[in-house]
């Protein structure tokens, strides 16, 4: 079997509905599943499929950020969340709440949705890369200030978990 | 279909909206806190997506590295504020956990009228 037929373009195509499948397909699991552990396995595909499509507009730099630090980090602290608190099941939502959480998913996405098939800007020829080294460049020139102020951020989350942690145990 | 591949924008926007539905749903659905933090974090990925395929797209930006810069920087911004958010969330599920014996929402509702 010959692979002519798969020029780039139809590859992208292919590999975009892939990509958009492994979103919808986890996405919905993360919502619907009943135990906690199945949902967060299928947040877990999701995340991959937007790590692909990282790939695809050619960011590799933020699909691979994208690999370590959610489905490295984040997922890893969800999930000692979820051992930590017994991994609990949930009950089926009572059918007026399920209503309401559709309206209220719905609603904007209608609008959002709307307003882009409409005036969504037409883009020219093919994404570039920027080098790793353009974006150390600006990490420390023009961004300075946002990425001074991430690690600050980083640091009193950190620091505000310690103390919630330790909060029990001082006040005995 | 094939109108709709032909913008490339639109689809990966449409990815992202679809992450933020979900999200959004999930958030109202889910009632333990770790379920909300499940969607909260399919939002945020919407987020991200939308900003690198706004700025990775756009024709600007081919001859303007800082404007091209900006979108990627942002995603990583975004997962960094995602990671604080996990780990306060995390502290605070385990501090409403040992209080009330449950993480469930309905349950953790003091302030309820």
């Amino acid at each position: 079997m010959t692979l002519d037929f798969l020029t780039a373009d139809a590859a992208a195509k292919a590999l975009f509905v892939l990509y958009f499948l492994a979103i919808l397909v986890g996405g919905i699991m993360a919502v619907a599943a009943k135990s906690l552990v199945k949902a967060m396995l299928g947040l877990i595909k999701t995340l991959f499929g937007v790590s692909g499509m990282y790939l695809l507009m050619q960011a590799p730099f933020v699909a691979l950020m994208q690999l370590l630090i959610y489905v490295g980090a984040v997922s890893v602290l969800i999930f000692f969340a979820i051992m930590l608190t017994r991994g609990e099941e949930e009950g089926r939502p009572a059918m007026g709440k399920k209503i309401l959480a559709v309206l209220a998913a719905a609603a904007p996405a209608a609008r959002v949705g709307g307003l882009l098939l409409r005036h969504a800007p037409m883009p020219a020829g093919t994404p570039v890369e920027i080098s790793l080294q353009a974006l150390g460049q600006l990490l420390l020139t023009d961004y300075v200030l946002a990425f001074e102020a991430i690690s600050l951020v980083l640091f009193v989350a950190m620091a505000g978990a310690v103390v919630l942690g330790f909060e029990r145990r001082l006040s005995k | 279909m094939s109108a709709l591949f032909g913008n490339p924008l639109l689809c990966y926007q449409l990815a992202a909206l679809t992450l933020l539905a979900l999200g959004l749903l999930g958030f109202c659905l889910r009632r333990t806190l770790v379920g909300m933090l499940i969607s909260v974090e399919l939002m945020l990925n919407g987020a991200g997506l939308s900003i690198v395929a706004a700025t990775q797209l756009s024709p600007a930006t081919a001859e303007n590295a800082t404007q091209a810069g900006l979108g990627q920087l942002g995603a990583l911004l975004i997962m960094g504020l995602a990671a604080a958010e996990a780990t306060l969330v995390l502290a605070i599920v385990l501090v409403l956990a040992k209080r009330f014996g449950t993480s469930s929402s309905d349950v953790v509702a003091e302030l309820k009228g």
